[in-house]
Formats: C-alpha cells, sequence, structure tokens
C-alpha cells in the first residue's frame, strides 16, 4: 500500500513476518523491540518500516501465530507485549525450513551462471 | 488441531469488535503507536541525539501515523463489511434528500412486485405448494393409472388397491382415499360436508398426528361395516362442535347412522384435495353403509385415488416402473374388464391438492396471468430506470466533482448500485405489503361453487423469496445501465460545460424505453377489453333456457342414508310440498344442472344405424345424455317441438321412453321423423316421444350435441337438483326459506340446503373470464399509470432541458400556444409510436388468449379502436401538463437559468 523510500536496504518481501516470528522466538517484546532487534541481527542490513510492522501485528495476532498482552510499562504508559505461540513457533520453523531450501536453490543457479 | 479454531475465532472476535466499537480499537492502535514512538526516541537519546532531534528523527522514521492507521484499518475483512455499510448509509442519506423521488420510485417498484408477488402466490397455492400438515411431503406421490399416450384414466378399485398395496417393495405404504358426501348431526339438523372415505393406513402414510383422539386401527380397516368410526377436520370441530374436547369418544350421526368421533385432526391438515374443503374421514370398510352404489370389492367399480410414501432412497422412476409392472401383474390375473386394462401406465405426481389435470390446467391458467404480471413489472423497471438515467443525469456534476476529487470509478459505481438495491428493496417491502392486501382480498372473494373450497394464498418462504429476488434482480438490471453511465462520463467536459442539449443517443433511448412502456401497457389493456368483451358476450349467450326466477337445490339422500325406496318417495313428497308453496309455478328435479361444464355420453343402437359392437371399439352411435324429471321443460321454458313431455306415468316399471333434441334429430335421422322411432340403451328398447329445442348443455360455448333426455324416475339417479320457478321473476327469493322448510318438515334430522337461484348455479361457468378479466383489467389500468407516469416525466423532463431554447423562441416572438403545440407534439409523436408497436404485439398476445374469448375475434375492432383512444386521450393529457407549463414560464427567467 505505501511504499516508502528505503534508507536502509527494506526487508525482503515477504519475509517479515519469519522475521518477526524469530526475533520473537527468542523472548516476547513490544513493537520498537521487535524492530530493533530484526536490525540489530541483520547488523543494520534490514531496516524494519514500522508501518508495515504494526499491520504484520495485527495479522499474525489473528492468525493465531502470537498472542498480543497489554502491560504498563514503567513510565505508566500501556505498551503491547508479543509472545510466540505454539502455532507460531510451528510456523516459524516451517518458514525456516522453506528459505533454507530456497535460499540454497538461488545459490545453486547463481552458481551455474558464474 | 485447534489452532485453526483460534485464528478463526480471533478473526471474528477481532473484526466484530471493530465493526461494533471503531473508537476502542483505533485507542489501543493509537497507544502503541506512540509507545513505538517513545522508545525510538529514547534509544536516539541514547544514541547521543539531543531530544528534539530524536523526537523528529522517530517521527520520519516512522512515517504517516494516518497511513498506519490506514494500513490497519483496509488489512482485514470488516473493512468491506463496513464500507457496504457506510455505502447503505450514504445511499439512504441520498435518497432521504429527495424524498418525492424516493417515494415515486419506491411506489412504482412496490406496484410491480406486488402484481408479480400477487400472481405468484396464486401459482404457489395451486401448484407448487406441496399438501400442507403432512410430513415430508417431498416423499409423497399421488399414484395415477392412466392409458398410455392419454392424459387419461381410472380410478382405483378396491380389489386393484389391496393388489398394489402389498405387493410394493419401492412404496413403504399405499393409501387410498374416494369421495363422499356426509351429513353429520349431534341433534338436530345435520351438517352436510365433504369428506374422504379413506383406506386405514391413510393417516399413518401422510404422516400425520390427531390433533385429539385418535385416528383408524388395524381392525376397523379389515372387517366391512364392522366399526362405525369417524375422524373429523379441526375446522368442522371447531365450528360445529364448538371445540368440546368431550365429545371425541362420543356417538354422532353420520348420514343418520351412529358413529363413534374418534378424533380430530391437526389445523395445518386441511386434507389431500385442497382448495376443496374435506370435512371429515371414515374408513374404507365404511363403504356399504356411506357409498352403496361403489363396491370396494367391484372388480369394475373405481372410485378411489391412490397415493403412496416412496421408501427412503428410492427414486420416482423406480417406484413407476414397478407399479407399471404390478398392474401388469393384476391385469393379466384375467379379472379386470378390457376398458380397465388398457389403462396400463402409470403416472406419479405430486400431491398438492389437485389432480394431475387440474394441475396443468391450473399452472397454464397463472403462468399466462404471471406473464401478464411480469408485463407490468417489467413496464414499472423501465420507469424506474428512465427516472434513474433522469437523476443521474441530475447528479453529473456532483460525480464529476468526486472523481476530479480522486473518488475511484469503481466506487462510484458501487455506490449508486448500492441506491438503486436500497429503492429497490424498499420496493420488494412495498410490494409484499401489496401482495398481502391483494391476497387477503382474493381470499374473501365469493367462488360460485357448489362445493366448498378454500383458498390459501398466504405468503409462505418461496413466495417471499420470490418477491425479493424479483426485486434485487430487476434492481440490479435496471440500476447498473445508469451507474455505468455515470461513472463512465468524461470528467473534464462534464466539469467545463454543464451540457444544456442532451446528446441524441441518450433521448433516443430514454425516447425508446417510454415507447416500449406504451406498448407494453396497451397490451395489457386491450388483452383487458378483450377479456371484458368476452364476459360480455358470454353473459348475453342465449342458453337456449331461462334461468330467472328459477331457484334450484341440491339433494343427496345417500348422504342421508337414505336407500333408492326411501330417496323416491322422499323426491315425491317434496315435488308436492313445494308446488303447493304459494307463488311457485313449476317444480322439477334433474341429475345434473347445465352449465356445469360436465357431460356424459352413452353408445346406443340407433334405429337405421351401425349395430352395437360389445367387443372391443367400433360400432353403435355416441349420444350425449341428461337424465330430469317430467316438468323439467315448462320449468327452464324449454320450448317442446314435437311430441309429449315425461309424465308421473313414464315409471320404473313403464315401457322405457326418452326426449332427443333437434341436433339429434338432424344428424341422426335425416329424414325428419323421429317420434316413435328409438334406440337400445343398456340391453332395453327406448322409444322417443318427444322432440325439444337444442340449449347449451356443459359450456356456453360447445358445439351442440346430439343429445337425448332420459325420465329420471327410469334411469334412477339418487343426487337431484330440485328446479323451482316462482310466478314472478324477482320474488324468487321469499321462496328461499319455504323451500328450507318443506324439506325440514319432511325429516328434520337433514342439513339445511343450499337454496340459491339457477342464475348463480350456473355463473361459474363464466368463472375463468371473470377472474382473467378482473386481474387484466387490474393489470392494464396499473400499466397505463405507470406507463402515463414515464410519458409525462420524460416529457416534463425534456421541457426543462429545452427551457433556453423555448426561452428564445418565445423571446422572438413565439406565442404560448405554438409553444404548447410544439411540445404536445413531441409527446404524441412518442404516443403514435407506441400505440403502433402495442397494436402490432396486442394481435399477437390476443392469438394466446383466443380459448377465453368466447367467439370474440381476437382483433376485435372496437376493443383496439377503443383501448387505443383511451390511450391517446391520456398521452395527450400527459403531454399537455408540462406544455402548459413550459409555455407559462416567463422566457427572461428561462433564459436566466438555462
Amino acid at each position: 500500500m505505501d511504499q516508502p523510500k528505503p534508507t536502509n536496504t527494506d526487508v525482503i518481501q515477504g519475509t517479515l513476518d519469519m522475521l518477526i516470528l524469530k526475533a520473537l522466538s527468542l523472548e516476547p517484546m513490544h513493537g520498537f523491540g521487535t524492530a530493533r532487534r530484526i536490525e540489530d541481527i541483520s547488523r543494520g542490513v534490514f531496516k524494519v518500516n514500522p508501518g508495515s510492522l504494526i499491520v504484520a501485528f495485527q495479522r499474525m495476532e489473528r492468525d493465531g501465530l502470537i498472542d498480543a498482552e497489554w502491560r504498563q510499562t514503567e513510565n505508566s504508559r500501556r505498551a503491547k507485549f508479543y509472545t510466540l505461540t505454539r502455532a507460531g513457533r510451528k510456523r516459524l520453523g516451517e518458514e525456516t525450513a522453506d528459505w533454507a531450501r530456497r535460499t540454497a536453490a538461488v545459490a545453486r543457479l547463481l552458481r551455474t551462471e558464474g | 488441531m485447534l489452532d485453526p479454531l483460534v485464528a478463526l475465532w480471533r478473526q471474528l472476535t477481532r473484526g466484530l469488535k471493530r465493526l461494533v466499537r471503531p473508537q476502542d480499537v483505533d485507542r489501543d492502535l493509537a497507544d502503541e503507536v506512540s509507545h513505538f514512538l517513545d522508545q525510538a526516541t529514547r534509544a536516539n537519546i541514547a544514541a547521543g541525539m539531543n531530544p528534539d532531534d530524536a523526537r523528529r528523527a522517530a517521527h520520519l522514521a516512522l512515517g504517516n501515523r494516518t497511513t498506519i492507521e490506514e494500513g490497519v484499518r483496509m488489512a482485514f475483512w470488516e473493512n468491506t463489511v463496513s464500507s457496504v455499510i457506510t455505502d447503505i448509509k450514504y445511499a439512504v442519506r441520498m435518497l432521504g434528500r429527495s424524498p418525492v423521488f424516493t417515494i415515486v420510485v419506491v411506489a412504482v417498484i412496490s406496484l410491480g412486485t406486488g402484481a408479480v408477488t400477487t400472481i405468484f402466490s396464486a401459482v404457489n397455492a395451486f401448484v407448487l405448494r406441496p399438501l400442507s400438515g403432512v410430513a415430508d411431503p417431498e416423499h409423497l406421490v399421488g399414484i395415477d393409472r392412466i392409458e398410455p399416450g392419454e392424459a387419461g384414466g381410472t380410478q382405483a378399485t378396491g380389489p386393484y388397491h389391496r393388489f398394489i398395496s402389498a405387493r410394493t417393495r419401492t412404496l413403504s405404504g399405499v393409501g387410498a382415499y374416494g369421495k363422499l358426501d356426509l351429513t353429520i348431526s349431534t341433534g338436530g339438523a345435520g351438517q352436510a360436508v365433504y369428506a374422504n372415505i379413506v383406506s386405514g393406513n391413510f393417516f399413518s402414510i401422510l404422516g400425520v398426528r390427531p390433533a385429539l383422539g385418535r385416528f383408524f386401527l388395524p381392525s376397523e380397516d379389515s372387517v366391512p361395516s364392522a366399526h362405525p368410526v369417524v375422524v373429523v377436520s379441526y375446522d368442522f370441530w371447531r365450528r360445529h362442535l364448538n371445540a368440546d374436547s368431550a365429545l371425541v369418544g362420543s356417538i354422532v350421526s353420520v348420514n343418520g347412522h351412529p358413529y363413534t368421533l374418534i378424533g380430530v385432526a391437526p389445523p395445518d391438515f386441511r386434507g389431500t384435495q385442497t382448495p376443496l374443503v374435506t370435512s371429515a374421514w371414515v374408513p374404507l370398510m365404511m363403504q356399504p353403509q356411506l357409498r352403496p352404489r361403489a363396491d370396494m370389492n367391484s372388480v369394475s367399480g373405481s372410485f378411489l385415488w391412490q397415493f403412496g410414501r416412496l421408501k427412503e432412497g428410492m427414486d420416482r422412476e423406480t417406484a413407476r416402473r414397478e407399479l407399471v409392472a404390478l398392474t401388469a401383474e393384476r391385469a393379466a390375473e384375467g379379472v379386470e374388464p378390457p376398458w380397465m386394462k388398457k389403462n396400463s401406465e402409470i403416472r406419479l405426481i405430486s400431491m398438492t391438492g389437485l389432480p394431475d389435470d387440474a394441475q396443468k390446467v391450473m399452472l397454464a391458467f397463472t403462468s399466462a396471468l404471471l406473464a401478464a404480471a411480469f408485463l407490468v413489472l417489467l413496464i414499472a423497471s423501465v420507469n424506474v430506470g428512465a427516472m434513474l438515467s433522469a437523476r443521474a443525469m441530475v447528479r453529473r456534476h456532483e460525480m464529476a466533482i468526486r472523481i476530479a476529487l480522486g473518488a475511484a470509478r469503481s466506487r462510484l459505481v458501487r455506490q449508486l448500485l448500492t441506491e438503486t438495491l436500497v429503492l429497490f428493496l424498499l420496493g420488494a417491502f412495498g410490494g409484499i405489503a401489496i401482495a398481502l392486501a391483494a391476497t387477503r382480498a382474493l381470499e374473501g372473494l365469493p367462488l360460485p361453487m357448489v362445493i366448498p373450497m378454500a383458498l390459501d394464498l398466504s405468503l409462505d418462504l418461496p413466495v417471499l423469496g420470490f418477491a425479493l429476488l424479483t426485486s434485487l434482480v430487476t434492481g440490479v438490471v435496471f440500476g447498473l445501465a445508469p451507474a455505468l453511465r455515470v461513472a463512465r462520463q468524461d470528467i473534464n467536459s462534464r466539469l467545463r460545460d454543464d451540457s444544456r442539449t442532451g446528446t441524441g443517443r441518450r433521448s433516443l433511448v430514454s425516447n425508446g424505453l417510454v415507447i416500449g412502456q406504451m406498448a407494453l401497457s396497451l397490451v395489457l389493456l386491450v388483452s383487458a377489453g378483450l377479456l371484458l368483451r368476452a364476459l360480455d358476450r358470454g353473459n348475453r349467450v342465449d342458453p337456449g333456457f331461462d334461468s330467472a326466477g328459477v331457484l334450484t337445490t341440491t339433494l343427496k339422500p345417500e348422504a342421508w342414508g337414505y336407500d333408492e325406496t326411501r330417496a323416491r318417495t322422499f323426491y315425491q313428497d317434496l315435488r308436492n310440498r313445494t308446488e303447493a308453496i304459494p307463488g311457485v309455478t313449476q317444480v322439477s328435479y334433474t341429475a345434473r344442472l347445465p352449465l356445469q361444464l360436465g357431460s356424459s355420453n352413452v353408445i346406443v343402437e340407433l334405429d337405421g344405424g351401425p349395430p352395437l359392437n360389445t367387443e372391443g371399439p367400433g360400432g353403435g352411435t355416441r349420444i350425449q345424455m341428461e337424465i330430469v324429471d317430467a316438468g323439467y321443460f315448462a320449468t327452464l321454458k324449454i320450448p317442446l317441438v314435437l311430441g309429449r313431455d315425461f309424465a308421473q306415468t313414464d315409471g320404473a316399471a313403464a315401457p322405457r321412453v326418452a326426449i332427443v333434441n333437434e341436433t339429434f334429430v338432424k344428424k341422426l335421422w335425416p329424414d325428419g321423423v323421429a317420434l316413435g322411432k328409438g334406440f337400445v340403451l343398456y340391453k332395453e328398447r327406448v322409444t322417443v316421444v318427444g322432440v325439444v329445442r337444442d340449449a347449451k348443455y356443459a359450456s356456453l360455448t360447445e358445439s351442440t350435441p346430439a343429445l337425448a333426455y332420459f325420465p329420471i324416475a327410469q334411469q334412477w339417479r339418487p343426487e337431484h337438483a330440485m328446479l323451482v320457478r316462482s310466478g314472478t321473476v324477482g320474488a324468487e327469493g321469499a321462496l328461499v326459506t319455504a323451500i328450507r322448510d318443506a324439506v325440514a318438515a319432511l325429516d328434520p334430522a337433514l342439513p339445511v340446503p343450499a337454496v340459491v337461484t339457477l342464475k348463480d348455479a350456473t355463473g361459474y361457468v363464466l368463472f375463468p373470464q371473470q377472474v382473467t378479466a378482473l386481474v387484466a383489467g387490474a393489470l392494464g389500468i396499473l400499466g397505463l399509470i405507470l406507463a402515463t407516469v414515464g410519458l409525462y416525466g420524460i416529457i416534463s423532463y425534456s421541457v426543462s432541458r429545452r427551457s433556453r431554447e423555448i426561452g428564445v423562441r418565445m423571446a422572438l416572438g413565439a406565442r404560448a400556444g405554438d409553444v404548447e403545440r410544439m411540445i404536445v407534439r413531441e409527446g404524441m409523436k412518442l404516443a403514435t409510436y407506441g400505440v403502433l408497436t402495442g397494436l402490432v404485439l396486442a394481435a399477437g398476445a390476443a392469438q394466446l388468449i383466443g380459448a377465453y374469448l368466447y367467439g370474440v375475434s381476437p382483433l376485435d375492432a372496437p376493443t383496439f379502436i377503443g383501448m387505443s383512444a383511451v390511450f391517446v386521450i391520456v398521452a395527450l393529457l400527459a403531454s399537455w401538463l408540462p406544455a402548459r407549463r413550459a409555455a407559462a414560464a416567463s422566457p427572461l427567467v428561462a433564459l436566466r437559468e438555462g
């Protein structure tokens, strides 16, 4: 829908859900934490668009992949914490395997051409 | 395995929450975004930025908040729902802003839908709807035994019914029922009712449970004449037994015999012959007592209708083939008479109350009416289509602005279509309301039937579904085109000029619509006119007898438990008593009233004709017969041409005599000599003693048959219709009570006879014409009104668009009269095309109803000319009104506004 100009590399199309699942598999986090974690692990290669992230959270919560919970923060504001569910963990496993198969195939393709 | 359920649950609850409490969801989202911003700002500060820069950078990274909110909103299913709701709200608001338009359009759609729904409810009641009050009606089948390739067949005999019933493997049971006239009494005068004599399994196969008491036991179905028991309908129990449940188990009088009232049928079960009112049921085993002339053990006495219930998983075709095989097996036993064996085919029909041939007649009849109603709906829809187009033209500026502001065209089409659908939905509700009122009125129409009938035209689910579907389909068909046209327009040109002159194509389309409307409604008007002419002609056909001043009542001594001897004495006594009533000049009896659409044929061996062939077809002479008492011709004023009338001396023991009509002599004895000649009927010599003038016998349209009258004393029939001629025409009403008293004086237990004028009793021969003329007339007038509204609308619209031109003309010196003439001429041009097209179509439609026209030509000039004239006058009025208004407008105003 909205396509903001990326300053860093944008997250590869279709991988945002997998990255969120991975980040949340480490520990339950709120939105900014998740974005930060993805950027850190990718050493700043991927920059998560906050808008896309929040929409993705809503969708994944509805699909039962993650649970959302409102918590009070230290400066007494409401913050939403996301936790991976059993279905989410299963999905992460599937997507990881699928991703590995795809990247291996792409790598092979590039090698033959080279 | 629970995970998909969790996901589904969340989709539902989250979506509904957003629909119901959008503000809560929006606040949550705002909180989440704020928290994100806080965290990002704090991280930026930690990375060494000053607070202001940190906040600005965080905002920048986040992007537009509204875009995020929009993104969340668009992502889920409830978005579609809420936008549809928004569309509907907006549509309602827009329609509310032009209330006159809305009311007119809804009224027009309501009239169209109402017409169609009313007629459809009749189709539904007569042909489509299964029997009410039975279990699982789709597995019930009526069993007709027919001659291969023929529509007609024979009813079942008792032995045939028992044979089939014992052997079928495809049906879980075969039930049988026959007609029966009963007189039920709990003391005092009895109630004459129509009833059925039924097999013991009748109720169990239908799956009907008693409201009170019980139905028949197996023992009551096995021993002849041993168990006098009766079941009555709920309606009978309520009306005539005062809804007294203590009467169940008590003794009531049935045809003069004591019967135990064992049960009351449930209120929703109205018998197997709806719309006939069946009020009671007795077991077949009581046939010797209640229907002595039928014989449940006779191999040729067919008086039963059969039906069955398909076993689980069994289809009709399998069952039909089995029944054909069983019928062949039965025929092979060799006991059935040859004419019955010919009926070797089986037809399984849906049980709707009507027999198969009547179902077909009603289907054809009601379909024709339905087609006429659809014409009205078409006219109404075309009208609405034209109004929507006109409104779309008015709103093109609004639409152009919305497109210019970025609204998607598909969105506008959806919006316009929603408006149209809301209109048609409102129209559907209006139509249902009209249909409710109309069916109520139709149910209340007095039916000119001798047997009690009860129409149930209630709007059930199929009818309501039909109304809604019809409305929505017409809505889409007639609303889509204007919507698409608006959305497809070129915005720039629309915004620039306001298009004062219509494009040629568009006015061509709307002119075409108006011409079409007028043509269609002229078709309806001409058809209605032809039917009215036919009705008038039918009323004036000379039936060959004089019914004015004659009263009649039908007497059924079998239903009172009278045997032949007692009945003969009763009829003689009643005749004597009635003749003694002051004011009565003539009394007679007939076995059948004239003009009841029924006739009887017999084959006789005629003097000078071919010999009778007892085996196989051919031989003998077929003649039509009527059975009457002495004085019949004098009572009905049928002139005796030659010879003598029947006399009291032509009794059961006297030599057989007959009186023939003139056509009989003309056709069968060309030498003109009839008196003294004769024929052999039922192996007895019959001598012709008189010749009478021809008359109408079964219907007004029949070609006169060769007919012989026989004295009722020699060809005994228990059922008599008494005919009583009053000395003064018009005074016969005063005799009704005296005739009733005469019957009651002879036997106070008899039901009070229904005494009616012969005019009323023979009136229903014209009933189909009356109904058709009534319905077609109503539809025709409706069509005329709608077409007039259409023409008025199009002329007004054209006037409003040409106001500038008219202003110029008037400024240049045209007088009001010139302008009026110009505009009226435009309207009349359309009307002329409409009338011409309509006349051609009407000529075609008239051929279709030719069968109902009683000799009125389908191209009857007075009707065609008269209806066209009505049309032209109305069209003149519809175009003169806007013309006068245009001519009255000040040219200055017109020029300024233009």
